[in-house]
């Protein structure tokens, strides 16, 4: 029987749509932030105003952007730590298509006015549903692959993305419960504080589990095949593999502090979030740790620089986060800039990044040949991390102006400043973050470019999984 | 080391880690989730709490469809500025028919969850139309579209409500019946700020401070 | 050394930063020329512009009235700058040191003093917009230069402490990642300083 090569075709379609999904999702991104700063930019158009372009933006950058790039390295990497092809590779086409399809009606549907009101959950039920339904194909897929695998341990990266996939399902299942009332429309099957607690339990956590855990499964593969030597330390992964499973499903209520549910939830929210400060931080070091003893094996090419980088980036969120989550600062952060300078300095410094760095070094690689111009994928360094930086300082400068200004007072206890004058005076920081939007934008423009004139022409390599070893390599060794 | 034995029946067997993982995210929800969904104080309604009408709804809805939520937060905390800011802070008891709870994680623009009441209707319509007619610095965008859209634009008020009775909000048949005609002649314009304008007057700032079993 | 800092530093630094980094990979500086002949000069710019700036100009918030603080507050809080802009700089040189061991750089307190004198030189310099204190102009000057400064750390470092392109690449961004959590951690401490009432008053 002819040996079957690894399925990648399928890992090329998802990289390149995750690409212009990036760019699609950053660009709704930029004209909702310049919408803040030149509101007539809806032009009077109900699918133009700024609830709807930026509810279009988080859900294209995490779901379109994100969630294709981590399907897809999930299915580059589970192929090669296990040493046998996708298992089911019909399905798995049917999991890529299938998203591109749903991204691309969720676009149509959001911008209509369709959603649920909560955050990053917006898609309503019949989406919610078809969203469960392809789930479930990627985990068969997923799973089935480490089922059938060849090397008897199950590597580390192989247990972040399966907790992605574990926790995403549960969370989507549990927070989308909702009474249909028409086809695009249905109410929520808890109300008020329940249904808040319920919301940031989800929230949080598709931010741990999916912008996190997932892409911290795509460190684990990526990072020790880049330097070619394996994670520095077993134990520690480990140990903080379960640590972070744990602590950060109970941090969501930080998104709640000095509101209406119990003071309990508040505080039990704000011990496990500066707890989980450790694992966090266990598995960066770790990430840094390997990359540094390998040292020499690394040319100083592009995309190793933005993952390096994009570790210290996640060194800043997951301190920033915890810090955020203390009641005292939050006090000031709540509600303001500060929030959405946290999350970008997340999602731009961490997640774009280590997605930048991995595309740069998997994509020549799906087609055995060279990236297109290293020279450019330098620019794009450089311009994301401008990007990013003047992102983060115009945020923490509003953010921290509109939390102090909201709450000061004079000394007969009266309120300092009007709402409309604080307001007034975030306009120029939400310009600057339209310059940083931009930056940030057209270096993924510039990746873009670089990404498809190195695949242009090219087919798809066929690799072949190594034979079987006598010994199977300790868990600690990366597999071919 | 036993531990790392132990580990590695989870590593080499597939089944046991899914369970493992399944097991260990769960603990965190079932310890603080569960027990808030069947905490009492947080579905009981405060005495002025109740449900919304036909047209509040409507109007409700259009806030969410607008992601009104996206730039206006409805939760007052209890700090002396907000308190003096926007009035009395959000008991949990005023949000029990709050499907979806409407909170916000932004606050663009101020806190609405008082707003009923500060403002005329016209005000409420000509901010709506032209925000930086009535607040010239303003950066929120204009709706005009609302004013020529009439409201209950799917036909659909009664099912909502319907869908809204099951889950537990007391409407009788007969208001869900009468929801449609209760919204003729109305545009998306009126109900939205119908709605604006219930908004928190559930709570009475000099009953005593407690959960929201008597909010006001 | 003395060639290696000098006045005209920031100049070559724009015109000729290898120079200036090719200088320093073949002086040993000591800890206390360099602290004691630069770096309480360079690092007193900041707070003595904010202190100037405030005084004439009072803090600019925005679109709200410019905030006007007394003398004495100006002064403490010019002194408070100070202090925290040393104990930045110390602290920093002592991580990079540190770091040092590990992607076998050169060690000497003296070396990393200089270099990341010479990395934060544009910083201090280019504090003069603190002369006036509105923030968003604060902003909009000094994040490019941020972003020179850590251009020149990628640049400098591996050239200054002796070791390869690539270790300097990972010690640098190792460098950055402790920079961006000191620099977090300072804006939580001080939110939180105000809660307890040590600063501009909060209501809460």
């Amino acid at each position: 029987m002819a040996p079957a090569h690894y399925h990648d075709k399928v890992v090329r379609v998802l990289v390149l749509c995750s690409v212009f999904w990036a760019i699609v999702g950053m660009a709704a991104g930029v004209y909702a932030a310049a919408e803040l700063v030149w509101p007539g930019l809806n032009f009077d158009q109900s699918w133009l105003s700024y609830g709807r372009v930026r509810t279009v933006h988080t859900n294209v950058a995490i779901f379109g952007f994100g969630v294709s790039a981590l399907i897809g390295t999930a299915f580059y990497s589970v192929q090669r730590t296990s040493h046998v092809p996708l298992f089911a590779p019909g399905l798995a086409w049917v999991v890529c298509w299938a998203w591109q399809l749903a991204l691309v009606a969720a676009g149509w549907s959001l911008l209509s006015g369709h959603t649920s009101g909560k955050e990053y959950a917006e898609l309503e039920w019949p989406f919610d549903l078809a969203i469960a339904v392809v789930w479930v194909c990627f985990a068969i897929v997923f799973f089935g692959t480490i089922a059938r695998r060849k090397i008897k341990t199950i590597y580390v990266s192989n247990w972040f993305y399966g907790a992605l996939i574990i926790v995403i399902a549960m969370l989507h299942i549990v927070n989308s419960l909702a009474m249909p009332a028409t086809l695009f429309k249905s109410y929520s099957l808890f109300a008020g504080s329940q249904d808040a607690i319920l919301q940031w339990w989800y929230g949080h956590n598709a931010v741990g589990f999916l912008l996190t855990g997932g892409f911290l499964g795509m460190m684990y593969y990526f990072l020790p095949k880049h330097a070619e030597r394996p994670i520095w330390s077993y134990r520690l992964s480990i140990v903080a593999f379960w640590a972070f499973t744990y602590s950060y499903i109970w941090a969501g209520p930080h998104h709640l502090h000095y509101s209406a549910i119990p003071e309990w939830v508040q505080s039990l929210g704000v011990v496990m979030s500066v707890i989980l400060l450790a694992p966090s931080w266990a598995t960066m070091i770790n990430g840094i740790m390997t990359v540094s003893g390998a040292w020499r094996k690394l040319r100083s090419d592009p995309a190793l620089k933005f993952i390096v980088l994009s570790l210290a980036f996640y060194g800043l969120a997951t301190f920033e986060g915890p810090m955020m989550a203390i009641r005292d600062v939050n006090l000031i952060s709540h509600f303001t800039d500060w929030t959405v300078g946290h999350v970008h300095s997340g999602a731009l410094g961490w997640n774009a990044m280590i997605t930048f760095g991995t595309f740069y070094y998997l994509v020549p690689r799906l087609v055995g040949g060279e990236l297109y111009s290293t020279k450019l994928a330098n620019v794009h360094f450089w311009m994301a991390l401008a990007g990013t930086m003047l992102y983060i300082l115009a945020m923490w400068a509003a953010g921290v102006t509109q939390g102090l200004l909201w709450l000061s007072l004079d000394e007969y206890g009266e309120l300092l400043y009007s709402f409309t004058d604080i307001m007034a005076s975030m306009v120029s920081y939400y310009g600057l973050r339209l310059v940083a939007g931009v930056i940030f934008l057209a270096g993924a423009v510039l990746m873009a470019w670089n990404l498809f004139m190195t695949v242009r022409g090219r087919e798809t390599a066929k690799v072949l999984p190594p034979e079987p070893v006598a010994n199977p390599a300790a868990a600690s060794e990366v597999a071919a | 080391m036993s531990g790392v034995r132990l580990h590695q029946k989870l590593e080499n067997n597939i089944g046991l880690l899914i369970f493992g993982i399944l097991f260990v995210a769960s603990i965190g929800g079932a310890a603080q989730v569960v027990p808030a969904l069947f905490q009492d104080s947080l579905q009981q309604p405060g005495v002025n709490t109740v449900p919304y009408t036909a047209a509040e709804l409507d109007g409700r809805d259009i806030y969410m469809r607008e992601s009104c939520g996206v730039c206006h937060t409805q939760h007052i905390r209890p700090l002396l500025a907000e308190v003096e800011r926007y009035g009395p802070y959000s008991r949990a008891g005023e949000f029990v028919y709050d499907r979806p709870f409407l909170w916000g994680s932004k606050r663009t623009g101020p806190d609405l969850h008082r707003i009923g009441g500060k403002y005329s209707d016209e005000w409420h319509w000509i901010h709506m139309m032209d925000p930086r007619a009535v607040v010239p610095d303003s950066i929120m965008p204009a709706y005009p579209w609302l004013a020529d859209a009439p409201a209950n634009r799917g036909n659909d008020i009664d099912k909502r409500m319907r869908a809204l009775q099951k889950l537990g909000h007391p409407y009788n048949d007969e208001e869900i019946a009468d929801a449609a005609a209760s919204l003729e002649g109305l545009t998306e314009m009126d109900v939205l700020i119908i709605y604006l304008q219930g908004m928190g007057d559930t709570v009475d700032p000099d009953a005593a401070d407690d959960h929201g079993g008597h909010g006001g | 050394m003395a060639r290696a800092i000098s006045p005209l530093l920031i100049f070559r630094l724009v015109l000729k930063p290898n120079e200036v980094f090719q200088n320093l990979a073949v002086s040993r500086p000591s800890a206390g020329e360099v602290f004691f002949k630069l770096v309480v000069w360079m690092i007193a710019l900041p707070p003595m512009f904010a202190w100037f700036g405030s005084l004439n100009f009072g803090w600019r918030l925005g679109a709200t009235e410019p905030l006007v603080l007394s003398t004495a507050e100006l002064a403490g809080i010019s002194i408070g700058y100070y202090f925290t802009l040393l104990f930045g700089f110390i602290s920093t040189a002592l991580v990079s040191r540190w770091m040092s061991v590990t992607y076998k750089a050169r060690e000497s307190l003296g070396i990393h003093f200089a270099m990341i004198a010479v990395v934060g030189a544009p910083l201090a310099v280019g504090s003069v917009i603190h002369l006036y204190p509105d923030v968003f102009v604060n902003i909009l000057v000094l994040v490019p230069t941020l972003i020179w400064s850590m251009y020149l750390l990628y640049k400098g470092l591996p050239v200054v402490l002796r070791i390869e392109p690539e270790r300097g690449m990972l010690m640098a961004s190792a460098l950055i990642g402790y920079l961006l959590v000191a620099f977090v951690s300072l804006l939580g401490l001080t939110v939180m300083l105000w809660g307890f009432g040590i600063g501009p008053r909060v209501g809460i």
